[in-house]
Protein backbone atom coordinates (compact mmCIF):
# COMPACT_ATOMS: atom_id res chain seq x y z
CA UNK A 1 0.00 0.00 0.00
CA UNK A 2 1.21 3.49 -0.80
CA UNK A 3 2.23 5.42 2.27
CA UNK A 4 1.06 8.97 2.94
CA UNK A 5 3.58 10.98 4.91
CA UNK A 6 3.99 14.62 5.85
CA UNK A 7 7.63 15.52 5.66
CA UNK A 8 10.39 17.48 3.95
CA UNK A 9 12.47 16.57 0.91
CA UNK A 10 15.64 16.19 2.93
CA UNK A 11 14.00 13.84 5.43
CA UNK A 12 12.44 11.82 2.62
CA UNK A 13 15.79 11.49 0.87
CA UNK A 14 17.16 9.99 4.08
CA UNK A 15 14.16 7.66 4.36
CA UNK A 16 14.68 6.57 0.75
CA UNK A 17 18.30 5.73 1.53
CA UNK A 18 17.22 3.81 4.61
CA UNK A 19 14.57 1.82 2.72
CA UNK A 20 17.08 1.13 -0.08
CA UNK A 21 19.30 -0.66 2.41
CA UNK A 22 21.84 2.05 3.19
CA UNK A 23 23.69 1.02 6.35
CA UNK A 24 26.37 3.71 6.54
CA UNK A 25 26.37 7.48 6.46
CA UNK A 26 29.48 9.60 6.69
CA UNK A 27 29.33 13.34 6.29
CA UNK A 28 29.63 16.84 7.60
CA UNK A 29 26.70 19.23 8.14
CA UNK A 30 26.10 21.99 5.63
CA UNK A 31 23.08 24.17 4.84
CA UNK A 32 20.72 23.33 3.18
CA UNK A 33 21.41 19.59 3.35
CA UNK A 34 21.97 19.01 7.08
CA UNK A 35 18.55 17.47 7.73
CA UNK A 36 19.52 14.52 5.53
CA UNK A 37 22.26 13.64 7.99
CA UNK A 38 20.13 14.48 11.05
CA UNK A 39 17.55 12.00 9.83
CA UNK A 40 20.16 9.34 9.03
CA UNK A 41 21.57 9.70 12.53
CA UNK A 42 18.10 8.80 13.85
CA UNK A 43 17.34 6.02 11.39
CA UNK A 44 20.58 4.05 11.03
CA UNK A 45 21.14 3.05 14.68
CA UNK A 46 17.64 1.49 14.77
CA UNK A 47 18.81 -1.31 12.45
CA UNK A 48 22.46 -1.60 13.48
CA UNK A 49 23.65 0.77 10.75
CA UNK A 50 26.48 3.18 11.35
CA UNK A 51 26.39 6.96 11.30
CA UNK A 52 29.37 9.20 11.75
CA UNK A 53 29.82 12.94 11.58
CA UNK A 54 33.41 13.52 10.51
CA UNK A 55 35.71 16.49 10.98
CA UNK A 56 35.13 17.84 7.48
CA UNK A 57 33.58 17.13 4.08
CA UNK A 58 36.63 15.26 2.77
CA UNK A 59 36.68 12.89 5.73
CA UNK A 60 32.91 12.48 5.36
CA UNK A 61 33.14 11.04 1.87
CA UNK A 62 36.30 9.12 2.70
CA UNK A 63 34.66 7.03 5.40
CA UNK A 64 31.56 6.57 3.24
CA UNK A 65 33.77 5.24 0.43
CA UNK A 66 35.58 2.95 2.85
CA UNK A 67 32.27 1.52 4.05
CA UNK A 68 31.21 0.85 0.49
CA UNK A 69 34.56 -0.85 -0.26
CA UNK A 70 33.76 -3.14 2.65
CA UNK A 71 30.50 -4.05 0.93
CA UNK A 72 28.04 -1.80 2.78
CA UNK A 73 25.60 0.45 0.98
CA UNK A 74 26.76 3.89 1.83
CA UNK A 75 25.85 7.52 1.45
CA UNK A 76 27.00 11.05 2.03
CA UNK A 77 25.01 14.27 1.69
CA UNK A 78 26.18 17.81 1.22
CA UNK A 79 25.74 20.98 -0.81
CA UNK A 80 27.82 22.46 -3.63
CA UNK A 81 30.76 23.65 -1.49
CA UNK A 82 30.96 20.15 -0.03
CA UNK A 83 31.07 18.56 -3.48
CA UNK A 84 33.98 20.89 -4.33
CA UNK A 85 35.84 19.59 -1.28
CA UNK A 86 34.94 15.98 -1.98
CA UNK A 87 36.05 16.19 -5.62
CA UNK A 88 39.24 14.18 -5.17
CA UNK A 89 37.53 11.25 -3.48
CA UNK A 90 34.71 11.32 -6.02
CA UNK A 91 37.42 10.69 -8.61
CA UNK A 92 38.61 7.69 -6.61
CA UNK A 93 35.05 6.35 -6.55
CA UNK A 94 34.86 6.69 -10.34
CA UNK A 95 38.15 4.99 -11.17
CA UNK A 96 38.03 2.32 -8.45
CA UNK A 97 34.32 1.75 -9.28
CA UNK A 98 33.01 2.08 -5.76
CA UNK A 99 29.24 2.55 -5.48
CA UNK A 100 28.23 5.59 -3.46
CA UNK A 101 25.17 7.82 -3.29
CA UNK A 102 25.99 11.52 -3.01
CA UNK A 103 23.04 13.77 -2.26
CA UNK A 104 23.62 17.41 -3.17
CA UNK A 105 21.01 19.87 -1.91
CA UNK A 106 21.88 22.79 -4.14
CA UNK A 107 22.36 26.35 -2.85
CA UNK A 108 23.73 29.49 -4.44
CA UNK A 109 27.42 29.52 -5.40
CA UNK A 110 30.21 29.68 -6.35
CA UNK A 111 32.20 29.16 -3.15
CA UNK A 112 30.09 29.64 -0.01
CA UNK A 113 27.71 31.72 -2.14
CA UNK A 114 24.18 31.93 -0.75
CA UNK A 115 23.97 29.28 1.98
CA UNK A 116 20.22 29.39 2.65
CA UNK A 117 18.97 30.09 -0.84
CA UNK A 118 17.88 27.96 -3.73
CA UNK A 119 19.93 27.31 -6.85
CA UNK A 120 20.41 24.80 -9.65
CA UNK A 121 23.93 25.84 -10.43
CA UNK A 122 25.60 22.49 -9.67
CA UNK A 123 24.28 20.79 -12.81
CA UNK A 124 27.60 21.18 -14.62
CA UNK A 125 29.52 20.21 -11.50
CA UNK A 126 27.50 17.00 -11.24
CA UNK A 127 28.44 16.08 -14.80
CA UNK A 128 32.16 16.68 -14.27
CA UNK A 129 32.81 16.92 -10.51
CA UNK A 130 36.47 15.94 -10.71
CA UNK A 131 39.37 15.71 -13.15
CA UNK A 132 39.83 12.94 -15.69
CA UNK A 133 37.47 11.07 -17.99
CA UNK A 134 34.40 9.26 -16.69
CA UNK A 135 30.61 9.44 -17.05
CA UNK A 136 28.33 10.69 -14.31
CA UNK A 137 24.91 9.46 -13.32
CA UNK A 138 22.86 12.38 -11.97
CA UNK A 139 19.23 12.22 -10.87
CA UNK A 140 17.20 15.31 -10.06
CA UNK A 141 14.17 15.31 -7.74
CA UNK A 142 11.29 17.65 -8.51
CA UNK A 143 8.88 16.66 -5.75
CA UNK A 144 8.77 15.33 -2.20
CA UNK A 145 7.98 11.83 -3.54
CA UNK A 146 10.99 11.98 -5.82
CA UNK A 147 13.33 12.94 -3.00
CA UNK A 148 12.47 9.46 -1.76
CA UNK A 149 12.18 7.51 -5.01
CA UNK A 150 15.21 9.02 -6.74
CA UNK A 151 17.38 8.32 -3.69
CA UNK A 152 16.26 4.66 -3.78
CA UNK A 153 17.01 4.67 -7.50
CA UNK A 154 20.41 6.23 -6.84
CA UNK A 155 21.38 3.27 -4.66
CA UNK A 156 20.16 0.78 -7.26
CA UNK A 157 22.06 2.49 -10.07
CA UNK A 158 25.21 2.81 -7.96
CA UNK A 159 25.17 -0.93 -7.27
CA UNK A 160 24.30 -1.87 -10.83
CA UNK A 161 26.91 0.32 -12.52
CA UNK A 162 29.49 0.35 -9.70
CA UNK A 163 29.85 4.11 -9.66
CA UNK A 164 29.08 7.17 -7.54
CA UNK A 165 25.58 8.52 -8.25
CA UNK A 166 24.48 12.09 -7.64
CA UNK A 167 20.99 12.77 -6.36
CA UNK A 168 20.30 16.46 -6.76
CA UNK A 169 17.80 18.22 -4.55
CA UNK A 170 17.71 21.95 -4.12
CA UNK A 171 16.93 24.20 -1.18
CA UNK A 172 13.28 24.45 -2.20
CA UNK A 173 12.47 20.74 -2.48
CA UNK A 174 14.86 19.87 0.33
CA UNK A 175 13.12 22.13 2.85
CA UNK A 176 9.62 22.06 1.41
CA UNK A 177 7.18 20.59 3.92
CA UNK A 178 4.05 18.82 2.77
CA UNK A 179 2.36 15.61 1.74
CA UNK A 180 4.09 12.83 -0.13
CA UNK A 181 2.69 9.50 -1.31
CA UNK A 182 5.51 7.00 -1.02
CA UNK A 183 5.46 3.68 -2.87
CA UNK A 184 4.59 0.52 -0.99
CA UNK A 185 7.54 -0.57 1.14
CA UNK A 186 7.39 -4.17 -0.08
CA UNK A 187 7.55 -2.94 -3.67
CA UNK A 188 10.56 -0.81 -2.82
CA UNK A 189 12.27 -3.76 -1.16
CA UNK A 190 11.51 -5.95 -4.19
CA UNK A 191 13.17 -3.40 -6.49
CA UNK A 192 16.47 -3.34 -4.63
CA UNK A 193 19.58 -4.05 -6.68
CA UNK A 194 22.68 -5.47 -5.05
CA UNK A 195 26.14 -5.40 -6.57
CA UNK A 196 27.37 -8.53 -8.34
CA UNK A 197 29.61 -10.93 -6.45
CA UNK A 198 32.24 -13.36 -7.60
CA UNK A 199 31.65 -16.77 -6.01
CA UNK A 200 34.52 -18.74 -7.56
CA UNK A 201 37.85 -19.60 -5.99
CA UNK A 202 39.61 -16.63 -4.39
CA UNK A 203 42.75 -17.30 -6.46
CA UNK A 204 40.68 -16.92 -9.67
CA UNK A 205 39.23 -13.57 -8.66
CA UNK A 206 39.93 -10.72 -11.14
CA UNK A 207 37.58 -7.85 -10.09
CA UNK A 208 38.51 -5.49 -12.91
CA UNK A 209 38.87 -8.11 -15.64
CA UNK A 210 35.49 -7.41 -17.20
CA UNK A 211 34.40 -6.88 -20.83
CA UNK A 212 34.02 -3.45 -22.44
CA UNK A 213 31.07 -1.42 -21.08
CA UNK A 214 30.58 -3.69 -18.07
CA UNK A 215 31.08 -2.76 -14.43
CA UNK A 216 33.78 -4.18 -12.17
CA UNK A 217 32.75 -7.03 -9.85
CA UNK A 218 33.93 -5.98 -6.41
CA UNK A 219 33.45 -8.41 -3.56
CA UNK A 220 33.33 -7.01 -0.03
CA UNK A 221 36.69 -6.68 1.63
CA UNK A 222 37.73 -9.09 4.41
CA UNK A 223 36.00 -12.14 2.94
CA UNK A 224 39.05 -13.79 1.50
CA UNK A 225 38.84 -12.26 -1.97
CA UNK A 226 41.99 -10.17 -2.13
CA UNK A 227 42.40 -7.29 -4.50
CA UNK A 228 43.74 -3.76 -4.55
CA UNK A 229 41.93 -0.42 -4.49
CA UNK A 230 43.79 2.45 -6.10
CA UNK A 231 43.24 5.77 -7.79
CA UNK A 232 45.96 4.83 -10.27
CA UNK A 233 45.14 3.09 -13.49
CA UNK A 234 44.99 -0.59 -12.72
CA UNK A 235 44.89 -4.02 -14.27
CA UNK A 236 42.65 -7.06 -13.57
CA UNK A 237 43.43 -7.38 -9.83
CA UNK A 238 43.49 -3.66 -9.14
CA UNK A 239 47.25 -3.24 -9.00
CA UNK A 240 48.68 -0.19 -10.78
CA UNK A 241 49.63 -0.35 -14.41
CA UNK A 242 50.70 2.10 -17.09
CA UNK A 243 50.12 -0.31 -19.93
CA UNK A 244 48.87 1.85 -22.80
CA UNK A 245 46.23 -0.55 -24.08
CA UNK A 246 44.94 -1.26 -20.56
CA UNK A 247 44.69 2.45 -19.68
CA UNK A 248 42.78 3.23 -22.87
CA UNK A 249 40.47 0.27 -22.26
CA UNK A 250 39.87 1.37 -18.64
CA UNK A 251 38.64 4.82 -19.61
CA UNK A 252 36.59 3.64 -22.57
CA UNK A 253 34.94 1.15 -20.25
CA UNK A 254 34.34 3.73 -17.47
CA UNK A 255 32.59 6.06 -19.90
CA UNK A 256 30.96 3.32 -21.95
CA UNK A 257 29.46 1.37 -19.04
CA UNK A 258 27.23 4.41 -18.47
CA UNK A 259 26.95 6.52 -21.63
CA UNK A 260 27.01 3.77 -24.25
CA UNK A 261 24.78 1.49 -22.21
CA UNK A 262 22.24 4.29 -21.60
CA UNK A 263 22.19 5.22 -25.30
CA UNK A 264 21.81 1.61 -26.45
CA UNK A 265 19.11 0.71 -23.93
CA UNK A 266 17.29 4.03 -23.91
CA UNK A 267 18.15 4.68 -20.29
CA UNK A 268 19.97 3.11 -17.37
CA UNK A 269 16.98 1.28 -15.91
CA UNK A 270 13.25 0.78 -16.41
CA UNK A 271 12.21 3.87 -14.46
CA UNK A 272 11.11 7.15 -15.97
CA UNK A 273 13.97 9.36 -17.17
CA UNK A 274 11.64 12.32 -17.68
CA UNK A 275 8.09 13.56 -17.16
CA UNK A 276 5.83 15.02 -19.82
CA UNK A 277 3.17 17.40 -18.52
CA UNK A 278 0.33 18.45 -20.85
CA UNK A 279 2.56 17.82 -23.87
CA UNK A 280 0.05 16.02 -26.12
CA UNK A 281 -1.45 19.06 -27.82
CA UNK A 282 1.19 21.61 -26.80
CA UNK A 283 2.40 24.25 -29.24
CA UNK A 284 5.14 25.52 -26.98
CA UNK A 285 7.37 23.18 -24.97
CA UNK A 286 8.78 24.44 -21.70
CA UNK A 287 11.81 22.59 -20.34
CA UNK A 288 12.59 22.76 -16.61
CA UNK A 289 13.76 20.35 -13.90
CA UNK A 290 13.96 20.18 -10.12
CA UNK A 291 11.99 22.70 -8.07
CA UNK A 292 11.80 25.13 -10.99
CA UNK A 293 9.62 22.64 -12.86
CA UNK A 294 6.94 23.17 -10.20
CA UNK A 295 6.54 26.83 -11.11
CA UNK A 296 6.69 25.80 -14.77
CA UNK A 297 3.69 23.48 -14.28
CA UNK A 298 1.69 26.39 -12.90
CA UNK A 299 2.89 28.52 -15.79
CA UNK A 300 1.66 25.84 -18.22
CA UNK A 301 -1.80 26.03 -16.65
CA UNK A 302 -1.86 29.82 -16.58
CA UNK A 303 -0.77 29.97 -20.23
CA UNK A 304 -3.52 27.54 -21.20
CA UNK A 305 -6.04 29.74 -19.38
CA UNK A 306 -4.79 32.57 -21.57
CA UNK A 307 -5.24 30.50 -24.74
CA UNK A 308 -1.63 29.36 -25.26
CA UNK A 309 -1.24 25.60 -25.39
CA UNK A 310 1.89 25.04 -23.34
CA UNK A 311 3.43 21.80 -22.14
CA UNK A 312 6.36 20.89 -19.92
CA UNK A 313 9.21 18.47 -20.46
CA UNK A 314 10.99 17.69 -17.21
CA UNK A 315 14.19 15.62 -17.26
CA UNK A 316 14.63 13.48 -14.12
CA UNK A 317 17.88 11.82 -15.16
CA UNK A 318 20.04 14.82 -16.02
CA UNK A 319 23.20 12.83 -16.82
CA UNK A 320 23.39 10.99 -19.08
CA UNK A 321 20.77 13.30 -20.59
CA UNK A 322 17.60 11.83 -22.15
CA UNK A 323 19.12 12.72 -25.53
CA UNK A 324 16.81 10.68 -27.74
CA UNK A 325 13.70 12.32 -26.30
CA UNK A 326 15.26 15.80 -26.29
CA UNK A 327 16.17 15.39 -29.95
CA UNK A 328 12.59 14.40 -30.76
CA UNK A 329 11.29 17.50 -28.98
CA UNK A 330 13.79 19.65 -30.85
CA UNK A 331 12.40 18.34 -34.13
CA UNK A 332 8.74 18.48 -33.15
CA UNK A 333 8.50 21.92 -31.57
CA UNK A 334 9.06 25.22 -33.22
CA UNK A 335 8.81 27.05 -29.91
CA UNK A 336 10.91 25.79 -27.01
CA UNK A 337 11.40 27.62 -23.73
CA UNK A 338 14.12 26.71 -21.23
CA UNK A 339 14.17 27.96 -17.65
CA UNK A 340 16.74 27.14 -14.95
CA UNK A 341 18.05 28.58 -11.73
CA UNK A 342 21.53 29.08 -13.16
CA UNK A 343 23.01 30.93 -16.10
CA UNK A 344 22.22 28.21 -18.64
CA UNK A 345 24.06 25.05 -17.62
CA UNK A 346 21.55 22.55 -18.98
CA UNK A 347 20.67 24.86 -21.85
CA UNK A 348 24.10 24.01 -23.29
CA UNK A 349 23.24 20.30 -23.27
CA UNK A 350 19.83 20.97 -24.84
CA UNK A 351 21.49 23.06 -27.56
CA UNK A 352 24.07 20.32 -28.17
CA UNK A 353 21.49 17.56 -28.44
CA UNK A 354 18.94 19.49 -30.50
CA UNK A 355 21.51 21.19 -32.71
CA UNK A 356 19.75 24.54 -32.45
CA UNK A 357 19.80 27.51 -30.12
CA UNK A 358 16.70 29.53 -30.98
CA UNK A 359 15.04 29.09 -27.60
CA UNK A 360 13.10 31.36 -25.33
CA UNK A 361 14.96 31.38 -22.02
CA UNK A 362 14.66 32.56 -18.43
CA UNK A 363 17.68 32.09 -16.21
CA UNK A 364 18.25 33.43 -12.72
CA UNK A 365 21.15 33.16 -10.31
CA UNK A 366 20.14 35.36 -7.38
CA UNK A 367 19.00 32.68 -4.96
CA UNK A 368 15.32 33.36 -5.53
CA UNK A 369 12.83 30.95 -7.10
CA UNK A 370 11.30 31.77 -10.48
CA UNK A 371 7.61 32.65 -10.18
CA UNK A 372 5.11 31.19 -12.66
CA UNK A 373 4.05 34.67 -13.79
CA UNK A 374 7.64 35.55 -14.74
CA UNK A 375 7.73 32.46 -16.95
CA UNK A 376 4.32 33.26 -18.43
CA UNK A 377 5.48 36.73 -19.44
CA UNK A 378 8.62 35.35 -21.09
CA UNK A 379 6.77 32.62 -22.96
CA UNK A 380 4.26 35.17 -24.28
CA UNK A 381 7.15 37.14 -25.77
CA UNK A 382 7.70 34.17 -28.10
CA UNK A 383 4.32 34.70 -29.78
CA UNK B 1 -9.86 27.21 -3.88
CA UNK B 2 -6.36 28.28 -2.98
CA UNK B 3 -5.37 30.11 0.17
CA UNK B 4 -1.97 31.62 0.65
CA UNK B 5 -0.83 32.75 4.04
CA UNK B 6 2.47 34.34 4.97
CA UNK B 7 4.15 34.47 8.39
CA UNK B 8 7.06 36.80 8.81
CA UNK B 9 9.38 37.21 11.72
CA UNK B 10 13.01 36.83 12.58
CA UNK B 11 14.95 33.61 13.07
CA UNK B 12 14.18 31.89 16.36
CA UNK B 13 10.59 33.08 16.77
CA UNK B 14 9.00 29.78 15.81
CA UNK B 15 7.22 30.92 12.66
CA UNK B 16 8.60 27.93 10.76
CA UNK B 17 6.82 25.45 13.00
CA UNK B 18 3.55 27.38 12.85
CA UNK B 19 3.65 27.06 9.06
CA UNK B 20 4.27 23.33 9.21
CA UNK B 21 1.32 22.90 11.55
CA UNK B 22 -1.06 24.69 9.18
CA UNK B 23 0.09 22.65 6.15
CA UNK B 24 -0.21 19.40 8.11
CA UNK B 25 -3.73 20.29 9.29
CA UNK B 26 -4.90 20.86 5.71
CA UNK B 27 -3.42 17.52 4.68
CA UNK B 28 -5.18 15.83 7.61
CA UNK B 29 -8.42 17.33 6.29
CA UNK B 30 -7.81 15.52 2.99
CA UNK B 31 -6.37 18.44 1.01
CA UNK B 32 -2.93 19.64 0.08
CA UNK B 33 -0.69 21.93 2.08
CA UNK B 34 2.85 23.10 1.46
CA UNK B 35 5.13 25.17 3.62
CA UNK B 36 8.25 26.84 2.35
CA UNK B 37 10.53 29.14 4.26
CA UNK B 38 13.06 31.69 3.19
CA UNK B 39 15.61 32.77 5.69
CA UNK B 40 19.03 34.35 5.79
CA UNK B 41 22.29 32.81 6.87
CA UNK B 42 22.03 34.59 10.23
CA UNK B 43 20.97 32.02 12.85
CA UNK B 44 18.95 34.47 14.93
CA UNK B 45 17.70 37.89 14.02
CA UNK B 46 17.60 37.50 10.24
CA UNK B 47 14.39 38.17 8.34
CA UNK B 48 12.36 34.98 7.96
CA UNK B 49 9.33 34.46 5.77
CA UNK B 50 7.14 31.40 5.71
CA UNK B 51 4.67 30.84 2.88
CA UNK B 52 1.82 28.44 3.43
CA UNK B 53 -0.24 27.31 0.46
CA UNK B 54 -3.45 25.40 1.15
CA UNK B 55 -5.54 23.90 -1.63
CA UNK B 56 -7.94 21.04 -2.29
CA UNK B 57 -5.92 20.26 -5.43
CA UNK B 58 -2.23 19.50 -5.87
CA UNK B 59 0.07 22.48 -5.36
CA UNK B 60 3.02 22.81 -7.71
CA UNK B 61 4.69 26.18 -7.14
CA UNK B 62 5.35 26.08 -3.40
CA UNK B 63 5.79 29.80 -2.77
CA UNK B 64 3.13 32.46 -2.59
CA UNK B 65 2.69 34.42 -5.79
CA UNK B 66 3.59 38.00 -4.93
CA UNK B 67 0.46 40.11 -4.75
CA UNK B 68 -1.84 37.12 -4.21
CA UNK B 69 -1.43 36.53 -0.47
CA UNK B 70 -4.72 36.58 1.44
CA UNK B 71 -3.38 36.97 4.95
CA UNK B 72 -0.07 37.87 6.55
CA UNK B 73 1.02 37.90 10.15
CA UNK B 74 4.17 39.70 11.18
CA UNK B 75 6.09 39.90 14.43
CA UNK B 76 9.19 41.74 13.21
CA UNK B 77 9.50 45.06 11.42
CA UNK B 78 12.47 44.11 9.24
CA UNK B 79 10.58 41.21 7.67
CA UNK B 80 7.27 43.09 7.60
CA UNK B 81 8.79 45.83 5.47
CA UNK B 82 10.59 43.37 3.23
CA UNK B 83 7.67 41.03 2.53
CA UNK B 84 4.47 43.08 2.92
CA UNK B 85 4.09 43.68 -0.81
CA UNK B 86 3.19 40.04 -1.37
CA UNK B 87 -0.20 40.70 0.20
CA UNK B 88 -3.01 41.47 -2.23
CA UNK B 89 -4.62 44.92 -1.96
CA UNK B 90 -7.36 44.79 0.66
CA UNK B 91 -5.76 41.72 2.29
CA UNK B 92 -5.44 41.39 6.04
CA UNK B 93 -2.14 41.92 7.84
CA UNK B 94 -1.96 41.20 11.57
CA UNK B 95 1.00 42.89 13.22
CA UNK B 96 2.53 42.93 16.69
CA UNK B 97 2.19 46.71 17.26
CA UNK B 98 5.13 46.92 19.67
CA UNK B 99 7.52 45.61 17.03
CA UNK B 100 6.01 46.31 13.62
CA UNK B 101 5.39 49.81 12.34
CA UNK B 102 3.15 50.04 9.28
CA UNK B 103 3.09 53.33 7.38
CA UNK B 104 -0.06 55.39 6.73
CA UNK B 105 0.14 54.25 3.12
CA UNK B 106 0.10 50.62 4.27
CA UNK B 107 -3.07 51.29 6.26
CA UNK B 108 -4.74 52.57 3.10
CA UNK B 109 -3.69 49.58 1.06
CA UNK B 110 -4.37 46.72 3.48
CA UNK B 111 -6.51 45.99 6.51
CA UNK B 112 -3.90 46.30 9.24
CA UNK B 113 -4.89 44.67 12.52
CA UNK B 114 -2.83 45.27 15.65
CA UNK B 115 -2.65 42.46 18.20
CA UNK B 116 0.18 42.41 20.76
CA UNK B 117 1.01 38.76 20.09
CA UNK B 118 4.28 38.67 21.98
CA UNK B 119 2.94 40.55 24.99
CA UNK B 120 0.01 38.11 25.14
CA UNK B 121 2.37 35.13 25.06
CA UNK B 122 4.74 36.63 27.61
CA UNK B 123 2.30 38.11 30.10
CA UNK B 124 -1.02 36.32 29.72
CA UNK B 125 0.17 32.83 28.78
CA UNK B 126 3.39 33.22 30.72
CA UNK B 127 5.72 31.76 28.11
CA UNK B 128 7.07 33.76 25.16
CA UNK B 129 7.67 30.60 23.13
CA UNK B 130 3.90 30.15 22.80
CA UNK B 131 3.72 33.21 20.52
CA UNK B 132 3.58 30.93 17.49
CA UNK B 133 0.51 29.19 18.90
CA UNK B 134 -1.15 32.53 19.69
CA UNK B 135 -0.41 33.39 16.05
CA UNK B 136 -1.95 30.11 14.85
CA UNK B 137 -5.19 30.83 16.70
CA UNK B 138 -5.33 34.36 15.32
CA UNK B 139 -4.59 33.22 11.77
CA UNK B 140 -7.26 30.58 11.70
CA UNK B 141 -9.85 32.84 13.28
CA UNK B 142 -9.23 35.43 10.54
CA UNK B 143 -8.90 33.10 7.56
CA UNK B 144 -11.28 30.33 8.59
CA UNK B 145 -9.47 28.00 6.20
CA UNK B 146 -8.92 25.07 8.55
CA UNK B 147 -11.13 23.14 10.93
CA UNK B 148 -10.13 24.59 14.31
CA UNK B 149 -10.22 21.19 16.02
CA UNK B 150 -7.92 19.58 13.42
CA UNK B 151 -5.48 22.47 13.57
CA UNK B 152 -5.41 22.38 17.37
CA UNK B 153 -4.92 18.61 17.36
CA UNK B 154 -1.94 18.85 14.98
CA UNK B 155 -0.50 21.70 17.06
CA UNK B 156 -0.71 19.62 20.25
CA UNK B 157 0.90 16.64 18.49
CA UNK B 158 3.97 18.80 17.80
CA UNK B 159 4.58 19.89 21.39
CA UNK B 160 5.46 17.81 24.47
CA UNK B 161 2.54 16.75 26.68
CA UNK B 162 3.76 18.72 29.67
CA UNK B 163 3.22 21.98 27.80
CA UNK B 164 -0.20 21.11 26.36
CA UNK B 165 -1.94 23.26 28.94
CA UNK B 166 -0.02 26.46 28.18
CA UNK B 167 -0.38 25.88 24.47
CA UNK B 168 -4.13 25.38 24.83
CA UNK B 169 -4.22 28.65 26.71
CA UNK B 170 -2.19 30.37 23.98
CA UNK B 171 -4.53 28.97 21.33
CA UNK B 172 -7.66 30.18 23.17
CA UNK B 173 -6.19 33.63 23.74
CA UNK B 174 -5.25 33.91 20.05
CA UNK B 175 -8.84 33.21 19.06
CA UNK B 176 -10.23 35.56 21.71
CA UNK B 177 -8.05 38.48 20.61
CA UNK B 178 -8.75 37.80 16.94
CA UNK B 179 -12.51 37.80 17.59
CA UNK B 180 -12.25 41.12 19.41
CA UNK B 181 -10.14 42.60 16.62
CA UNK B 182 -12.59 41.37 14.00
CA UNK B 183 -15.50 42.95 15.87
CA UNK B 184 -13.62 46.23 16.00
CA UNK B 185 -13.19 46.38 12.23
CA UNK B 186 -16.69 45.09 11.60
CA UNK B 187 -15.72 41.69 10.21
Amino acid sequence: MAREVISTGNELSALGAFDAGCMFFGGYPITPSSEVMHEMSDLLPTVGGKFIQMEDEIAGISVALGASMAGTKSMTATSGPGISLKAEQIGLAFIAEVPLVIVNVMRGGPSTGLPTRVSQADIGQAQYPTHGDYASITLCAGSLEECYTQTVRGFNLAEKYMTPVFVLLDETVGHMHGKAMLPDLEEVKASIVNRKRFDGKPEDYRPYDVPMNEAAVLNPMFEGYRFHFTGLHHGPTGFPTEDAAQCQFNIERLVGKINTVAAENDGLDDEADYEEFMMDDAEVCMIAYGSISRGAKEAVMKLRNDGIKAGLFRPIVLWPSPAKKLKEIGQKFDKIFVTELNMGQYLKEIERVMGRSDFGTLHKANGRPIAPLEMVAKVKEMF
Amino acid sequence: MRHTIRFTGVGGQGVLLAGEIMAAAKIKMGGHGLKTATYTSQVRGGATVVDITLDDNEIFYPYANEGEIDFMLSVANVSYQQFKNGVKPGGIIVVEPNLVHPTEEDRQKWIIVEIPIITIAKEEVGNVITQSVVALGITNEFTGVLEPETLKEVMLSKVPKKVHEVNNKAWDLGIKYAKEAKAKIGM
